[in-house]
């Protein structure tokens, strides 16, 4: 074997994978990217990495990946590659065409997590400034949208209370609905080594993940709750630590608003919430559910850390607020060791989250109906704003199947895969008259676009991306942008095509604008992340360097004291049925990230060739099931066919599988249901049934394209 | 670990992981340095400037002294030390060079070399190699066709990273980086002695053992015997 061939170039960037945004230095020979070496001073992953951002980036370089831009008058013509001064004079002809007709609002915007802070940024500005109305949304509306509003109303900010590193000094660990060693697999290892020094860890996840039990860390208690019972497994949790008087009343006096805590736990101290009455609801031992709240508020330092098994669910706001009354009726807020932190799905959902990707909201959750906001943004941008909310990703979709809404921007996403009730998303889809996709690839969406856009990859462009705990990090340019231009220039050609005069000669000028028009990144900068690594954000003047510790002093609420929200548990109303007795609930695997785009256009596909049902042997049995057999799994809303493993991973009655490929069609079978609050959509319950097929048709082509994948 | 793993530095190998006790001064080579204590003589060296040698030491991982490179002199004390095991003291005084160390540095590198492919030496770039040159090793006394491992098969089952054993100097990192930077202990030193070999789970190909390509072994290898595809044209350049 002769020796490798040495690298000639590198440059410090952000990892784009999942939300803990790892520093890498990607190193290069010529235009390649050769190796991805994890950066030491990277705040988020001191030098450690994962299998996808460290080996799983060829993806850019994938003989799929579109080159050209794309237009079609309809989505059963064949595409026609253009020159990019066609591709934006036909997509902004036909959006203004469509408002001229339609009306205004007949037209939105999507912006995505993998897109980098500015980039979010400006399709917000697109939708606002130039298409002169609201609609505008981002696909943390699927994942963390009742992050944002739960911990809002409980702690005044959603986002994570602390900086990674705390974990290091926690006591207790608790994770609710979330695998990081799968998931956030660079934060997991952190967590495993606290766990080591002897960190005590509390599991509330239906599934036996990782997380759960690994060499050398095994969870003190497990509560494999029934898909759907997190409200009611909080409450009682609340309520064994009010029974029994383990609250923290002097940081409650101190902090929060006493008269709320009060009615909290009257709720929660109830007997309807006891663990005698929860454990059989959520399949749980009452034992397990005392230990767990003994443990959580004898900390001394308890941090929780929760993912999308709290927040996609009727509930998810709810089970979000349970996660804030916990932390602040113990105590366990405000300073290191502790916390309530989402773990973020993609490496810029929190950025998404706090740039003002949203209908209802303006970067740094300043309403758009509030006139100050308004102004301050008009005065910038020299128009006038929209007072009224626009529509969110899923009205938006319900008001295209209705036949008002006729045109869409998305950037970075491709809601017919990723969003629920695929069969709803599809036919709005071909109801509208121009949908303009921006991503990499052809993808489920582009085949109901009529323009594509090609986009670069996070190694083709400058910006920033905002990971899980709030910290900003830039992503730099590795290799030039492979069709030509970077996604923000393809963002600001577009709207001057529209109409709109402006320029921008970086986006660091981009991100000078954010730190203008928004008071958490007023003091964010490229020279500033340039010259100290990254910085977590408030960033402002009484923190020139950032924030890695939330809510100190006080809260960011009107009042500066944390409330208590009563979180009452109401079951789903997706139930099991004679016709429907399994719950099926979905999550993610090492290997693979999200749908795939990236991952499954690299290697890792031989770990994780095709989804798979996991059923436990019980239920197998019931069926006449042997592993490795071909299953339909139906639902209310619809069936999908894929292979079934048996698996002491999860417990009788629940199935469980990941949705990382396009051809399993896992978001086939979820169901419609969606957050009370955000709309966030209950991924994690759906009522099935499972029977044995024979091998399905096309099953030649899948199983070459599985051998192909494996090789 | 808060330290340890906070205090790391991008273009320096300090040898050990960085510690935050209270201050503690001593001498490297007549040269005055003060560190934490708890750090090792290696990482006040390094600080000082001074760095030692060394092939089973880096910063991201516990000391582990298998290497015999880092060896040095403390006034007052018998022996030849190894730098990263030893713990600075108030006032020590440390010699990182001299006649006996440059030859028992000698030495222990030549027996490294005299296992080594020969023709894998020129063009190397690895921390193994840089060492040699910077020691001035070019040569073993041995000779050929002693007791080797140039026979061992090649583990290329990772798309990803490929474990070439003829290359390894069972220095560990990799067996330690899977313990306590990933957690996943998929990997281990089987056998003893000469014998010693660094194996994936129940001695299986990376790709079905319990790894999970994270990459932290491939980045704590001295001597790319654990490297990527992706740096080699031809053969393994991944798809």
């Amino acid at each position: 074997m002769p020796n490798p061939i040495k690298p000639e170039k590198s440059v410090v960037t952000t990892c784009a994978y999942c939300g803990v945004g790892c520093g890498f230095k990607a190193e290069t020979r010529g235009e390649k990217i050769v190796r991805m070496i994890p950066w030491k001073e990277g705040k988020a992953n001191h030098g450690h990495s994962c299998i996808k951002g460290r080996f799983a980036y060829d993806y850019y370089n994938a003989p799929d990946r579109v080159l050209t831009p794309l237009i079609r008058a309809s989505i059963d013509d064949p595409w026609k590659s253009v020159s990019w001064e066609e591709a934006f004079a036909y997509a902004a002809g036909e959006f203004k065409r469509i408002q001229a007709k339609f009306g205004v609002k007949s037209i939105g915007a999507v912006s995505s997590s993998r897109c980098t802070n500015e980039e979010i940024f400006l399709t917000q500005k697109l939708a606002r400034a130039v298409l002169g109305n609201n609609n505008i949304d981002n696909c943390a509306r699927i994942c963390h949208s009742p992050t944002q509003f739960g911990l809002t109303q409980t702690i005044g900010a959603g986002a994570a209370s602390q900086h990674f590193d705390s974990i290091l000094q926690a006591d207790v660990i608790m994770i609710v609905g979330a695998n990081p060693t799968e998931g956030h697999p660079v934060f997991g290892s952190l967590m495993k080594r606290r766990i080591r020094e002897g960190a005590r860890l509390i599991v509330i996840d239906p599934r036996k993940t990782e997380t759960v039990e690994s060499a050398h860390c095994k969870a003190d208690v497990h509560l494999a709750i029934r898909p759907g019972t997190n409200v009611a497994i909080l409450d009682s949790i609340a309520h064994v630590i009010v029974r029994e008087k383990l609250y923290n009343e002097a940081f409650v006096h101190a902090r929060c608003e006493v008269a709320e805590f009060e009615n909290w736990k009257a709720l929660v101290g109830d007997d309807k919430y006891a663990p005698e009455v929860i454990g059989p609801i959520a399949n749980v031992d009452p034992a397990d559910i005392r230990r767990a709240a003994r443990l959580y508020a004898g900390g001394p330092n308890s941090t929780i850390y929760y993912g999308l098994g709290v927040t996609e669910h009727s509930q998810g706001s709810t089970g979000v607020m349970c996660l804030g009354n916990l932390g602040l009726s113990c105590g366990m807020l405000g300073r290191e060791g502790v916390g309530v932190n989402p773990l973020r799905g993609q490496g810029n959902v929190q950025g998404g989250s706090c740039l003002g990707s949203w209908p209802h909201v303006f970067s740094g959750y300043r309403f758009v109906t509030d006139h100050a906001t308004r102004s301050s943004f008009e005065a910038e941008w020299g128009v006038t704003l929209d007072a009224e909310p626009g529509l969110r990703l899923p009205n938006m979709l319900d008001a295209a199947v209705a036949g008002s809404f006729k045109g869409m921007y998305i950037m970075g996403e491709d809601p017919v895969q990723s969003d629920p009730n695929q069969h709803h998303v599809i036919a709005a889809m071909k109801n509208m008259e121009c949908v303009v996709l921006h991503d990499l690839f052809l993808n489920e969406t582009s085949k109901y676009a009529h323009v594509f856009f090609p986009g670069s990859s996070s190694l083709e462009k400058d910006g920033t991306f905002t990971n899980a705990e709030r910290r900003v990090s830039r992503v730099r340019k590795v290799i030039e942008p492979l069709a030509g231009l970077q996604d923000w220039e393809i963002t600001v050609k577009f709207m001057n095509a529209l109409g709109y005069e402006l320029s921008y000669d970086n986006p660091g000028e981009v991100l000078d604008e954010i730190a203008r028009l928004s008071p958490n990144y007023s003091g964010m900068s490229f020279a500033l992340i340039d010259q100290i690594g990254s910085a977590q954000w408030p960033c402002n003047k009484d923190a020139p360097q950032g924030t890695e510790v939330l809510h100190r002093e006080k809260f960011p609420r009107a009042n500066g004291l944390g409330t208590f929200m009563l979180t009452d548990y109401v079951p789903t109303a997706e139930r099991t049925s004679d016709r429907f007795p399994l719950l099926l609930t979905t999550g993610r695997i090492l290997t693979q990230y999200n749908v795939g785009t990236q991952t499954r256009r690299t290697p890792n596909s031989v770990w994780h060739p095709e989804d798979v049902l996991e059923i436990n042997e019980q239920d197998a049995i019931a069926r006449g099931l042997q592993d490795g057999d071909w299953v339909q799994m139906s639902s209310r809303f619809g069936q999908i066919q894929l292979r079934a493993r048996i698996s002491e991973r999860v417990n009788p009655g629940v199935v469980y599988t990941t949705f990382h490929h396009a051809k399993s069609k896992a978001n086939a079978v979820t169901s419609d249901l969606s957050d009370w609050a955000t709309n966030c959509p209950e991924y994690k319950v759906t009522a099935v049934d499972v029977v044995r097929i024979r091998v399905p048709t096309g099953t030649a082509s899948l199983e070459a394209a599985r051998l192909e994948a494996a090789e | 670990m808060w330290h340890e793993v906070r205090g790391l530095k991008d273009d320096v190998d300090l040898g050990t992981p960085p510690r935050d006790g209270p201050p503690v001064s001593l001498e490297i080579d007549g040269q005055p340095v003060t560190v934490p204590a708890g750090s090792s003589v290696m990482l006040a060296a390094a600080t000082a400037g001074r760095a030692i040698p060394k092939l089973c030491a880096t910063d991201m991982l516990e000391a582990f002294g298998s290497c015999r490179v880092c060896l040095i002199e403390i006034e007052g004390r018998n022996g030849f030390p190894a730098s990263c095991t030893t713990p600075v003291a108030e006032g020590m005084k440390v010699k990182t060079r001299s006649e006996a160390l440059t030859r028992l540095r000698k030495g222990v590198l030549g027996l490294y070399l005299s296992d080594f492919p020969r023709n894998e030496i020129p063009g190397g770039w690895s921390e193994f190699h840089e060492t040699l040159k910077a020691e001035g090793i070019t040569s073993h006394p041995y000779g050929e066709g002693g007791a080797n491992h140039f026979d061992a098969r090649v583990d290329d089952s990772n798309p990803y990273f490929l474990f070439d054993p003829t290359k390894c100097i069972v220095c560990s990192r990799c067996v330690r980086a899977c313990a306590e930077v990933q957690g996943t202990f998929a990997l281990t030193i089987d056998g003893r002695g000469f014998e010693s070999k660094v194996v994936a789970s129940q001695n299986q190909p990376f790709l079905q053992s319990e790894c999970v390509s994270c990459g932290a072994c491939v980045q704590a290898c001295p001597s790319h015997a654990l490297v990527e595809k992706s740096l080699f044209d031809g053969e393994y350049k991944h798809a």
